[in-house]
């Protein structure tokens, strides 16, 4: 009997399924999008995570130190000590939200700094010209510029935190581009090229 | 001025398994590269690896739209777990095992509307219209694949397709050897039964 290895039909199957598909370059880059994004909200958990951490570690010394004046001393307990005994780290004096208040209010305060920023770029034979950034999540449908048919130029208006920011357009769907009006970014995403955008404050 | 433009992926074209020692050694580095949070070596395993991925995900499933979403959600599953891969392991049958995971949802998914899907896939008028004896064949080819189990189609793919070994097949589905054996040998016996009646080419 012929093994299914041998078997010459089952070869000729196998070897009707083995071409490779013809790969539409959008569809890497929108890989390469997605990753970007990934990689963007690990970073953004990162931060957000440090602040708790400097606050646990606060709260960890905290406890401590009520709990070392508590076996020091021989007087009524506070509130802050008895939960502190318990086992329970203290709980301090934050917002509804969990969050430490100096991060709600950098928060705050970045927010109130948001600018204005008008991004221009020539593409005449472009169907369609997206911003990608550290400010979109690097996420292609939020901010889709709109041409202007008679230069060709692609235009959309951003409302941008304070700070540095990496950005580049992607057009087509298929193909990134750095701003060439700004400075080129050393981190670039994926080894796609970026540009540098600084934002003042107010 | 108008700008130069870079294209994103530098080519359609993806190299089947790489194979001799120096593109295994590449590889390898480009692994470690990616590990260690080179952002460069790991578009370059993009770009390698995204054709197989997508050939394997288009045969599990009926719509290349969904293909290429389930291939997009491997390799971002791929970057995050990529911490936790151990270098000393292959590759492959670890990036297998997250995209036959991802092919497997994806196909429940489909499942629920198959009756959409199935007709509107292949439509019956086209099956009489068509002339090309090949094209016929491919498509009768495509027909009893998907009529597979999706396990014995995993198991046929992995192993006729993609050629992987058994013990790498073990490492991508999870299942034992014996298992797998059975179910490439029943995909085969019901390809078989299936198109030697068809195979006039």
């Amino acid at each position: 009997m012929v093994s299914d290895e041998q078997d010459e039909l089952i070869e000729r199957i196998a070897g009707r399924l083995r071409p490779l598909p013809d790969v539409d370059p959008a569809a890497t880059a929108r890989v390469l999008v997605a990753v970007a994004a990934e990689r963007e909200r690990d970073r953004e958990r990162a931060a957000r995570r440090r602040p708790v951490v400097r606050w646990l570690g606060a709260a960890v010394v905290a406890a401590t130190l009520v709990t070392a004046l508590m076996l020091g001393r021989d007087r009524p307990i506070s509130t802050a000590a008895g939960v502190a005994r318990s086992g329970q780290p203290p709980v301090l004096d934050t917002p509804a939200t969990g969050m430490p208040a100096a991060t709600l209010a950098r928060r705050d305060e970045s927010a109130s700094a948001r600018q204005p920023v008008q991004l221009v770029f020539r593409a005449p034979n472009a169907k369609q010209v997206s911003v990608v950034g550290d400010f979109t999540g690097w996420d292609p449908t939020r901010a889709v510029m709109t041409r202007d048919s008679g230069s060709g130029l692609w235009t959309v208006t951003l409302s941008l935190p304070a700070g540095r920011h990496v950005y580049a357009f992607l057009v087509d769907d298929s193909v990134w581009v750095r701003d060439p009006r700004a400075p080129a970014a050393p981190d670039a995403d994926f080894g796609r090229p970026g540009s540098v955008l600084l934002v003042g404050r107010p | 001025m108008t700008p130069r433009l870079r294209l994103v992926s530098p080519s359609a074209r993806t190299p089947d398994a790489p194979a001799d020692a120096a593109s295994v050694q590449t590889r390898s580095l480009l692994i470690h590269a990616a590990r260690e949070g080179d952002v460069r070596a790991f578009a370059t395993l993009v770009d390698m690896y995204y054709a197989r991925c997508l050939r394997f995900a288009m045969h599990m499933l009926t719509s290349r739209r969904d293909a290429e979403e389930v291939v997009q959600d491997t390799f971002v599953r791929v970057y995050r777990a990529l911490p936790s891969y151990r270098e000393q392991d292959a590759f492959e049958p670890w990036l297998f095992r997250i995209l036959g995971n991802r092919c497997r949802t994806a196909g429940a998914r489909e499942r629920r509307h198959a009756e959409v899907m199935e007709y509107g896939e292949v439509p019956e008028r086209a099956i009489a219209a068509r002339h090309d004896t090949e094209i016929a064949w491919r498509e009768e080819i495509e027909r009893a694949l998907y009529s597979l189990p999706a396990e014995q189609r995993e198991a046929f793919l992995m192993r006729h397709v993609e050629g992987m070994s058994y013990e790498d097949m073990c490492t991508a589905t999870g299942a034992g050897l014996s298992a797998l054996k059975m179910r490439v040998k029943r995909a085969c016996d019901a390809l078989r039964l299936r198109l030697t009646e068809v195979d006039g080419v």
